[in-house]
């Protein structure tokens, strides 16, 4: 399955958001959308998604096109995305949080037409979800009780919980430290899968170029560039769009060097988040 | 197995020994505490219903009474001479609950897109449409002056006519909606609701249809003011607008906010407080409302969160009963 856009715009009153947007993520792949503030990366988030109209052209999962349904409809058929601010269903358990993403399935399928599950079936496949997500010790917990970091994996799961072949994890490190980071990039790596395509909005370029198999690189709405890591981070397009705009093209040249000096990736430390 | 454990089983057996004997004891107290403790039942009906929607799902409704008068004026024109149709009690019964649930998903529809103070306006005045076009509709509903003599209803071939007979009905019917709404709220239907209320655009990014969940509350709580607004009518065998007023929609959801928002003993502990308060209080009838107003500040000061805590709810409680019956060592 796949997820493509056509020739995508999005206008907010005389604001051109998106301009033209044709991009197109297949299964089995990790991308990454990235560009300075403003670029546009969670209004493509936010439109395949459902959460904004398109002003122009098409998304399609398949044959089907995404843009004319409720946003229900857009998640039943398998999109599923968390949030830049965490939104979780804090008053409720981190257990309940995973098992209300089955209510489609539930006993309400004559309206979704989806596949049921049995209380059973849904709780086992939650807990699976738990243990692979290393949440299994605090199912019971209130998601508002989990400190900020499990939080975030919670979110990550709840994502992933029902196997939708779309993923999209808006800004996944965002108020993360730098162990919890990497931990979570080698998380997001590890979720890769033949069958699920998982498409990132993030600012950590290390988590970025670490786990990415495409980039895709936006500026003032429009494709700047579009390739593999090592061809982004050597785009000079790229450095310009980005140069004296924020700290990431620190961390892009940054890159670039340890590469080129050590003939490999290598941690960045020290690079401060807010 | 130690002695502790079987005096502390002796005495959960002698707490739920204690429930059954009062509620037994209540029909032969004098009528007026009878007619007290039916009203103290009705409201909980009321109250166990309309939180479904407030408690729940987090749509402040104030037009809730509407759907008790739908209710009660489905019996008075399927069971009195105002037509001349003498339906029995039982089947009105179910009639009213589906115009509730009718009357709930007419009024969900429109309001689907509002939240917070706007859609307590327009429940608001919902409530006093439905009331006023009572008052106005002369030709079926006799207007102000209401409709009399309505059946006396039976059950089963049981009348209903004392307190004690209605006592025992609003009892049955009161645990019945108790245990109805206990088992949606941990079915998965209570959960999607939680969940609609902390986040309604996460709640359909789940691929959740918000509508389908939203019109699911109103119609299910509609449905139960609509049986209980048939009690009612065939408890009073009269009716009339007066008794539907926005004053009545306010109590119900003050119950619910003083006795503890979506939790079900602390919609019961709201219905007896403000139940019980204006009867204690009767040589000060004409503060009623000031006094609802103080209890309302007081509680909303000192425990925010209504009288009963959210965690002391029936769940806990039959948690709380079972480990001590079935495995006392773990309590």
């Amino acid at each position: 399955m796949a997820l493509a856009l056509e020739n995508v715009s999005k206008h907010f009153g005389s604001l051109v958001a998106i301009r033209n947007l044709s991009l197109s993520f297949d299964v089995g792949s990790i991308y990454s959308i990235i560009g300075p503030n403003g670029a546009g990366k969670s209004t493509v988030v936010n439109m395949i998604a459902g959460s904004y109209s398109v002003t122009s052209g098409a998304i399609r999962l398949g044959a089907t096109a995404l843009n004319r349904l409720p946003k229900h409809r857009i998640a039943q058929l398998g999109v599923s995305r968390t949030y830049q601010n965490l939104r979780l269903f804090d008053g409720m358990t981190v257990l309940e949080n995973l098992e209300v993403c089955f209510f489609p399935q539930s006993w309400l399928t004559f309206l979704t037409g989806a596949k049921r599950l049995s209380k059973a079936e849904r709780l086992e496949i939650c807990h699976a979800c738990l243990a692979e997500f290393h949440l299994s010790d605090v199912a019971d917990v209130l998601a508002g009780d989990l400190p900020y970091g499990r939080q975030k994996i919670l979110e990550l799961a709840r994502a992933f919980v029902t196997q939708a072949p779309i993923v999209l994890l808006d800004e996944p490190a965002a108020g993360l430290n730098h162990t919890e980071t990497k931990d979570m990039a080698a998380m997001i790596a590890g979720l890769k899968r033949e069958d699920r395509a998982i498409i990132l909005v993030e600012h950590d370029m290390e988590m970025v170029m670490s786990i990415s198999d495409r980039i895709d690189v936006l500026n003032y709405g429009e494709l700047l560039c579009s390739g593999t890591p090592d061809l982004v981070r050597t785009n000079e397009r790229v450095q310009e769009a980005y140069l004296g705009t924020t700290e990431e093209l620190d961390d892009i040249r940054k890159l670039a060097q340890s590469r080129r000096a050590q003939g490999g990736l290598r941690a960045n430390a020290g690079i401060v988040r807010h | 197995m130690g002695n502790s454990v079987i005096v502390r089983r002796l005495g959960l057996l002698a707490v739920l020994a204690l429930c059954v004997v009062l509620l037994a004891l209540v029909p032969h107290l004098p009528s007026y505490y009878v007619r007290v403790v039916d009203s103290i039942l009705i409201y909980i009906i009321l109250a166990v219903g309309l939180n479904l929607v407030v408690g729940y799902a987090g749509l402040l409704d104030l037009g809730f009474i509407a759907f008790y008068a739908v209710g009660a004026y489905a019996y008075a024109l399927l069971a009195s001479g105002q037509f001349d149709i003498h339906l029995p009690f039982i089947v009105i019964l179910f009639i009213g609950a589906a115009a509730g649930a009718i009357a709930g998903v007419l009024l969900g529809f429109p309001v689907l897109k509002l939240r917070g103070d706007y859609l307590a306006i327009v429940t608001l005045s919902f409530g006093e449409i439905i009331r006023i076009a009572i008052n106005n509709a002369d030709d079926l509903t006799n207007g102000p002056q209401g409709i009399a003599g309505l059946d006396r209803a039976s059950l089963f071939g049981l009348p209903l006519t004392t307190p004690v007979h209605f006592y025992w009905l609003l009892l049955v019917l009161a645990i019945t909606v108790c245990g109805g709404v206990y088992y949606m709220e941990r079915s998965i239907l209570g959960k999607a609701w939680r969940a609609l209320r902390e986040d309604q655009d996460v709640v359909r990014g789940l691929g959740i249809n918000t509508t389908t969940l939203k019109l699911l509350a109103f119609a299910l709580s509609a449905a139960i003011g609509g049986a209980g607004g048939v009690i009612f009518g065939a408890f009073q065998r009269f009716v009339s607008p007066e008794s539907f007023t926005f004053q009545e929609s306010l109590l119900v959801v003050l119950i619910i906010i003083i006795g503890g928002v979506g939790n079900i003993v602390g919609v019961i502990a709201g219905a007896v407080v403000l139940v019980v308060l204006p009867e204690v209080l009767h040589f000060a009838a004409q503060y009623r409302l000031l006094i609802y107003g103080v209890v309302l500040v007081t509680v909303i000061v000192l425990r925010p969160g209504g009288l009963v805590s959210p965690r002391f709810n029936l769940g806990f409680i039959i948690r709380k009963v079972r480990t001590l019956w079935l495995s006392p060592s773990k309590t």
